[in-house]
Parts: structure tokens; sequence; C-alpha cells
């Protein structure tokens, strides 16, 4: 019963996360918050027993995390 | 490895630890990667994630294992060649496309050819992935600097 707690928190973190993500004004940040998007997602894939995905998310959410941040230098890092 | 300090401790601890133990981590899923977690595409990104760490904390001119972006993009190529060679190579076997115990290589049974075709497909999309990956952070960096127009 108790991992279905952690489950169903991960799971409310993941939408107060995506959340957060939409409505930043700064980009960089939500880059940073995206990574936490990432993190608890691995957490729920390796609670659902699947941690060939939950690998898979760790290596490309840490290379995108790379990616968005070097696009900032192109593009403006604050919402108008 | 580099002998004098480059950009402060952190980094010159980070580039020491982290770029080597990503290039052997990566090797390790690859090879293990049929009983466990793991395969050709997670290696691929492992490996990519040491070249694109290195590239970050040297400078994409110091770094001693660049990859041009020209080299990338052939090698990416190259690695879905081998992927479709051992298609090809069981195609002159005398099987089906991929059907690893048509290979032709000497095997006392087919457990080993089933594991050395799979370790040949893995190899291909894991040089596959990681230029792809480096490619993709070539064209980031340089569009960056050069007002919107790839070279």
């Amino acid at each position: 019963m108790q991992i279905y707690t952690i489950e169903a928190l991960l799971l409310v973190f993941l939408i107060f996360i995506t959340a957060s993500i939409i409505y930043c004004r700064d980009i960089l940040s939500s880059v940073y918050i995206y990574s936490a998007f990432s993190f608890c997602a691995v957490l729920l894939y390796l609670m659902m027993g699947s941690p060939d995905v939950a690998f898979t998310e760790v290596v490309v959410g840490t290379v995108s995390t790379i990616f968005y941040v070097i696009s900032l230098k192109k593009i403006d890092r604050w919402c108008k | 490895m580099m002998k004098d300090p480059f950009g402060g401790i952190i980094l010159n601890i980070a580039f020491r630890m982290l770029v080597p133990f990503s290039v052997v981590y990566a090797v390790y899923v690859l090879i293990l990667g049929e009983s466990s977690p793991g395969g050709g595409f997670q290696a691929g990104v492992v490996m990519g994630f040491g070249i694109v760490l290195a590239r970050l904390i040297l400078g994409e001119d110091t770094v001693q294992f660049n990859i041009q972006a020209k080299n990338s993009l052939a090698l990416a190529g190259f690695g879905t060649f081998i992927y479709a060679l051992a298609g090809w190579l069981t195609l002159f076997g005398g099987g089906k496309f991929l059907d690893y115990s048509f290979l032709p290589f000497t095997a006392e049974h087919a457990h080993e050819l089933h594991a050395l075709g799979i370790l040949m497909i893995e190899t291909g999309v894991t040089i596959c992935v990681m230029m792809t990956i480096l490619n993709i952070m070539d064209v980031l960096v340089r569009r960056s600097e050069d007002d919107g127009s790839v070279q």
C-alpha cells in the first residue's frame, strides 16, 4: 500500500512540475525544472518495473538538458 | 590525459573522473546489454555524453578526440551500414534478413551466433547514435556563433 502512496505522490509532483515548466518566464529555469521532471519520471519507471526505460530516460534527460542550455545561446532567455 | 590544469580544480577533477568513466561504462552497457538493462541506444548516448562533456569542459579546439561535423555525419551512416551488413551476411548465409542462425561464422551452438549477431547490430546502433549526438551538438554550437547560417 505504501508503494502506491509514493507513486501517487510522484504523479502529483509530475503534474506540478509540468505546470511550472509551462508557466515559467525564465527559459533557463524551465530547462532546470525539466531535469526534475526527468528524475521523477525515472523513479516512476523504476517502480513500474522497467529499468530499461528508466535507463534510457536518465541518459536522454541528461543529454537533452545539455542541448537545451546550448541552444539558449541563440534564443532569448526571458519570455516576453 | 592532460598534464597541467586547464580551468579550475572542479573542472579538472570532473574531466579526469567523468569522461573515462562514461566511455568505459558505455562499453559495459553495450556488452552486457542482452542480459541486463541497456543496449545499443543507451551505450551510444552515454558514450556521446562523455565526448560532449569533454568538449564542454576543454573547448572545441583543445579536446584531443575531437570529431569534425562531416566525419561524424559519415560515421553515423557507417553505423547504419554495420546494422545492414549483419542482415546482408545472414542473407548470404542462406537465411532470412537478420536471421542470426545463418551467420557465416563457425560456432558450436546457435546461441553463440545469436549473441554475435545481436552484438554486431548493437555496435552499429551505438556508433550511429553517438555520432548523431555529436553532430547535433556541432550544429547547435555553430549556429549560435554564425548568425544562423550552417556551414
